[in-house]
């Protein structure tokens, strides 16, 4: 029992150092790199408009547009890392940001819903929520063979719940040992584990895949 | 964007390739007019419509690293040997692609875009099928600039 406990804290502190750090770089990326960038685009910009000659122009344009893209980049890569609207805004925002990068990534559509008072949750326990779903939406991308998925939040006082449901091809339990993605749900499952809530799976071969989770509030 | 997928002579160079090379699917990325996103424009041999709702990531996946590189690239037996993460292989997802060959589009002189030509199984593409797809990116070149896309 003793040495669960201390697993368990084990297991937290490592989890809680890893989204600090990412946290760090993260912000780094955004508030440092980007923040450079940025300046360095409106310099190009004042000095492209300063040129007359046409084919120094045209390079210099061309300088500005890739770094734009390496900006939206940065910045892509950033909220990827660490969502800036966990922190400013809470989970549901952040989920709904993710999603629309979800999305332009992978071309599958996701259907948000919440129902219930959106209540405030530690960043700690919203992080390991957020990193669930990003797995759970991840996982989808690479296995599902879908279009569509559902993503439903319900807010009630003592605890949330989220669904994700994938319409997808699904799979069999005696499949997933041979996988890689059982890695992906049994990290998935410990997550939950640490914040105190659950996390479970189930699946139907042509009908889809449905992850429920619960966090207590 | 001028609409590439009902583009006639785009179809044309793309339906011709895909026979000549063999393979299951065809698809066409350029980067907007406006702004710096990359998008999948034309696509064949499709089994879903999501191509149309995915943004190539500058330097991601095949289509991003060859506008970010300039150069062609080749993928054998994706999942496997792969660099960097499977996520960051949409379209190679997104069509159950296993292999496939791509190559820059180049509008004055600088890429702006990428055809992709794809199998859902392992295969490597041999050189003829590497000249096959660059003589078709050339050909494209020359149209969409006709038509003062680029």
């Amino acid at each position: 029992m003793k040495y669960s406990a201390s697993r368990n804290q084990i297991g937290s502190y490592i989890i809680q150092a890893q989204e600090e750090e990412i946290k760090r770089i993260s912000l780094e990326l955004h508030e440092g790199v980007g923040q450079n960038l940025f300046s360095i685009l409106t310099g190009l910009k004042l000095v492209e408009s300063g040129i007359n000659e046409e084919q120094y122009k045209n390079y210099l344009h061309e300088m500005t547009q890739l770094i734009e893209k390496t900006m939206q980049e940065i910045r892509l890569l950033s909220v990827e890392l660490y969502p800036p609207a966990l922190i400013t805004l809470g989970l549901l925002p952040a989920i709904k940001s993710y999603i629309k990068v979800y999305t332009s990534t992978f071309g599958i559509l996701v259907e948000l819903s919440s129902t219930g008072e959106e209540k405030h949750i530690p960043e700690q326990n919203s992080i390991a929520v957020f990193r669930v779903c990003q797995e759970a939406l991840a996982n989808i991308a690479k296995y599902a063979d879908t279009s569509n998925v559902k993503l439903g939040l319900s807010w009630s006082n003592c605890e949330l719940k989220i669904t994700i449901f994938d319409f997808g091809k699904g799979f069999q339990k005696e499949d997933l040992e041979k996988n890689p993605y059982a890695l992906g749900i049994a990290t998935m499952k410990e997550r939950m584990l640490l914040t105190g809530g659950q996390c479970e799976i189930s699946s139907k071969i042509g009908e889809g895949t449905s992850i429920e989770i619960s966090l207590p509030i | 964007m001028t609409e590439i997928m009902g583009m006639s002579q785009v179809n044309e160079v793309c339906e011709a390739l895909k026979k000549r090379i063999g393979c299951e699917f065809v698809a066409l990325a350029l980067q907007n007019e406006v702004g710096p996103d990359v998008r999948w424009h034309y696509a064949s041999g499709n089994l879903n419509d999501k191509y149309k709702r995915i943004t190539v990531r500058f330097g991601k996946g095949v289509a991003g690293k060859i506008i970010s590189s300039g150069s062609p690239m080749m993928l054998i037996d994706f999942p496997n040997d792969i660099y960097g993460k499977v996520t960051d292989h949409p379209i190679m997802l997104a069509e159950k692609l296993v292999s496939c060959y791509a190559v820059p589009i180049f509008f004055n002189s600088l890429p702006k875009g990428a055809l992709l030509v794809g199998k859902r199984e392992k295969y490597t593409f041999s050189e003829d099928d590497q000249e096959m797809v660059q003589d078709a990116a050339l050909e494209l070149e020359q149209i969409l600039q006709n038509q003062n896309i680029g």
